[in-house]
């Protein structure tokens, strides 16, 4: 084994790696960027292609040891690149992908053609998409979308400058430091969430992300419920951050720490367990609230290292009398809205994640009812949010069934 | 689908190269855009116990311009070649053939040297450097030597190289202002390995007129002076001039004896020599003008 430093999308990566380790396989299993696809492994197929120092290679017959100190950029890293992001919309106007395995490489090679061979046509287009297999689509789709492209490309990316000789392969001369695999990246790095957080109480790394591109790009979900408890109550249950956070399945609060007199934050982690899908988002979160207005605001990201993904969140809950339908009682609405990054951004179907919020929603209010109350939660809470495990128990259908009869939906 | 085990190595110098591979024992093999060589080792058609890798050694990426010839260092990529990094001396062939090997992704890692080391028949450099009249420059621990490319090759995967012997660079002459060139490639799809691989190459000014065919299941057949085998001075219409009998002669010598690789031969060749002589004519017209 040895240690291969590298820079991917922008981020510094260094592991040990055995000499026979592919770059794709180094991409894929150590740093679980699975958006690189692993076909034929012997160059042929073009599936594993990235951008190596800013040009396409293929990645499977590149060794990671020989990419000691490259640049290199998957499909992962080309989220805001903006020749890549006309390519995506153009893949799905003209129906350019089918199965997907093909497309983040063919994304790959078509951003090659788009920036490199301006007066492209269709034949040559072909001719250059030859190292790129595709079994479902028949290549018109795809063609048609660098067509065009082509024909009103954005601004492209600055010219890479070159050295001689093989692309990711450096010489140990203009090597000077650790800073120096990263001076040729060709995109900016993407806008995730830093991987290693601060301690401090997370309000710099909340202050840093962009919580508009959350509310713009983001899952979004809308949920309203009542409890019957007076609206003065519920309020105050719902200013203490740490009693919110123990009525949320899957939630641990480890530390608490208030930035000013309406903000409070919250670090710890929320586990989530989707069938054979684990992940436990540890991170910071901050709580901002509008006393006279009764309403809140969450911003909450995280990571699961285990599958290096991560997660912004903003939720919003107002507080109101519940009016007639529920006398003397709260009716809560809450909106949500969040940005999965990484390995399980690959599930991000909104489908299935409305119904684990739903699911969540309906535990949360579960938990709230009887924390307000003073009576344990009515069923035992595991320490993970286990989507599917209430939906298969009878315990589970019957809260359903509960539940949608609280609220009226069922 | 993995190599098998091997040490890695990653000098950066050429002498601690050939000192690494010259430890028999080792099953030392030397790497340089690992295009050819690393689809085998996945393949787990090649075992090496070591391998060398040549691309972080600096002399094998320069390129030095003299008088009459450029020297590429062995470890300059077909991309390199194919967008003008390199200067071209030789009329515009070595970067039409470059662009024309393999996939973009492939052409910006893979090799000069590496392919001309690994010696696939069907690959594309030791026909075309063979065809420009090109010299390898080898450095071993016992010092250097030159090899014309078009004596690099024995028979297939097989070279003069010795074990330790590494291929530094490759010294291509500069052609004349005059010279004409036609290359005709034959694959049933873009970027996979020739059936039938020709070129024709006249430079007046050095006296030249040679011809090459690759893809023959073994080395390369280069044919110094072609006059004989066009029957006459390179000119016009080449391609009819092609005598037949003097081509099935040549491969008869080589033990070429398929029908299809025999077919394919001919045609390649006839093409390069049209396109060669078409170059001729308009370039002639150019002249009139």
């Amino acid at each position: 084994m040895r240690t291969v430093a590298l820079s991917v999308n922008g981020r510094p990566a260094a592991a040990p790696v055995a000499a026979r380790t592919s770059l794709a396989d180094y991409l894929r299993e150590t740093l679980s960027l699975t958006g690189t696809h692993v076909g034929c492994e012997h160059g042929v197929c073009g599936a594993c292609t990235v951008l190596i120092d800013g040009v396409p290679a293929r990645s499977c017959i590149t060794f990671a040891a020989a990419c000691e100190g490259a640049s290199v950029t998957t499909i992962e890293g080309l989220e805001t690149d903006p020749v890549t992001d006309a390519l995506r919309a153009a893949f799905s106007r003209h129906h350019g992908l089918q199965c997907g395995f093909c497309t983040p490489a063919m994304l790959v090679t078509a951003r090659d053609i788009v920036t490199r061979l301006p007066d492209a046509d269709e034949a040559r287009i072909r001719a250059e998409l030859s190292g790129n297999l595709c079994r479902c689509t028949g290549y018109v789709g795809i063609v048609a979308a660098i067509r065009e492209v082509l024909a009103a490309p954005p601004a492209a990316p600055a010219p890479v400058e070159r050295a001689l000789g093989p692309v990711g392969a450096r010489t140990p001369e203009p090597r000077t430091g650790p800073e120096a695999p990263s001076a040729q990246l060709a995109q900016p790095a993407p806008s995730g969430v830093a991987v290693e957080e601060s301690d401090t109480d997370g309000a710099a790394d909340i202050a840093a992300q962009d919580w508009d591109q959350v509310m713009k790009d983001g899952t979004r979900l809308a949920q309203s419920f009542t409890v019957a408890f007076p609206p003065s109550t519920v309020w105050r249950f719902f200013a203490d951050a740490g009693r919110v956070a123990g009525c949320m399945p899957g939630a641990r609060v480890s530390a608490l720490g208030v930035t000013d007199g309406r903000r409070q934050s919250v670090r710890g982690e929320v586990r989530v367990k989707l069938g054979p899908i684990v992940g436990a988002f540890g991170g910071v979160a901050e709580i901002e609230t509008d006393e006279a207005a009764m309403s809140g605001t969450v911003r909450g990201l995280g990571r699961d290292a285990n599958s290096d993904s991560r997660a912004r969140v903003v939720i919003r809950y107002d507080v109101a009398d519940a009016g007639s339908g529920t006398p003397g009682g709260t009716r809560v609405d809450v909106t949500l809205a969040f940005l999965l990054s990484g390995t399980l951004a690959q599930i991000g179907r909104s489908g299935l994640v409305r119904d684990v919020a739903d699911h969540v929603t309906r535990q949360f209010v579960r938990n709230l009812e009887a924390a307000l109350s003073g009576t344990p939660a009515a069923a035992p809470d595991e320490g993970v949010l286990d989507a599917g495990a209430a939906a298969r128990s009878v315990l589970g259908a019957r809260l359903l069934r509960f539940f949608r009869r609280l609220f009226g939906r069922g | 689908m993995k190599p098998a085990v091997f040490d890695y190595a990653r000098p950066g110098t050429l002498v601690e190269a050939a000192r690494l591979l010259a430890d028999t024992g080792a099953g030392a093999k030397a790497m340089a855009g690992s295009q050819s060589l690393g689809p085998m080792m996945n393949l787990r058609l090649a075992r090496p116990g070591r391998v060398v890798d040549l691309t972080a050694i600096p002399a094998l990426r320069a390129v030095t311009r003299r008088a009459d010839a450029l020297v590429i260092g062995a470890c300059v990529t077909h991309a390199d070649i194919e967008d003008g990094r390199v200067e071209d001396v030789t009329a515009g062939l070595l970067p039409h053939v470059a662009g024309r090997i393999a996939y973009r992704a492939v052409r910006n890692r893979g090799t000069l040297g590496g392919s001309l080391a690994h010696a696939d028949p069907a690959a594309d450099w030791l026909t075309a450097l063979s065809l420009v009249g090109a010299v390898a420059e080898l450095r071993s621990p016992r010092g250097g030597r030159e090899v014309a490319v078009s004596e690099l090759m024995v028979a297939s995967f097989t070279t003069v190289l010795e074990p330790d012997e590494i291929i530094a660079a490759i010294r291509v002459p500069v052609a004349g202002a005059g010279a004409r060139w036609g290359w005709t490639k034959l694959s049933s799809k873009v970027g996979e390995f020739a059936h039938g691989l020709a070129g024709v190459f006249a430079d007046p000014g050095r006296g030249t007129f040679r011809a090459a065919i690759g893809a023959l299941d073994t080395a390369p057949i280069v044919i110094d002076d072609a006059a004989p085998l066009f029957g006459g001075p390179f000119g016009e219409r080449l391609d009819q001039r092609l005598d037949e009998a003097a081509l099935d002669r040549r491969l008869d010598e080589r033990d070429v004896v398929d029908d299809y690789v025999r077919a394919m031969a001919r045609v390649a060749l006839a093409r390069a020599a049209a396109q060669a002589s078409a170059r001729q004519a308009s370039a002639g017209e150019g002249e009139r003008a």
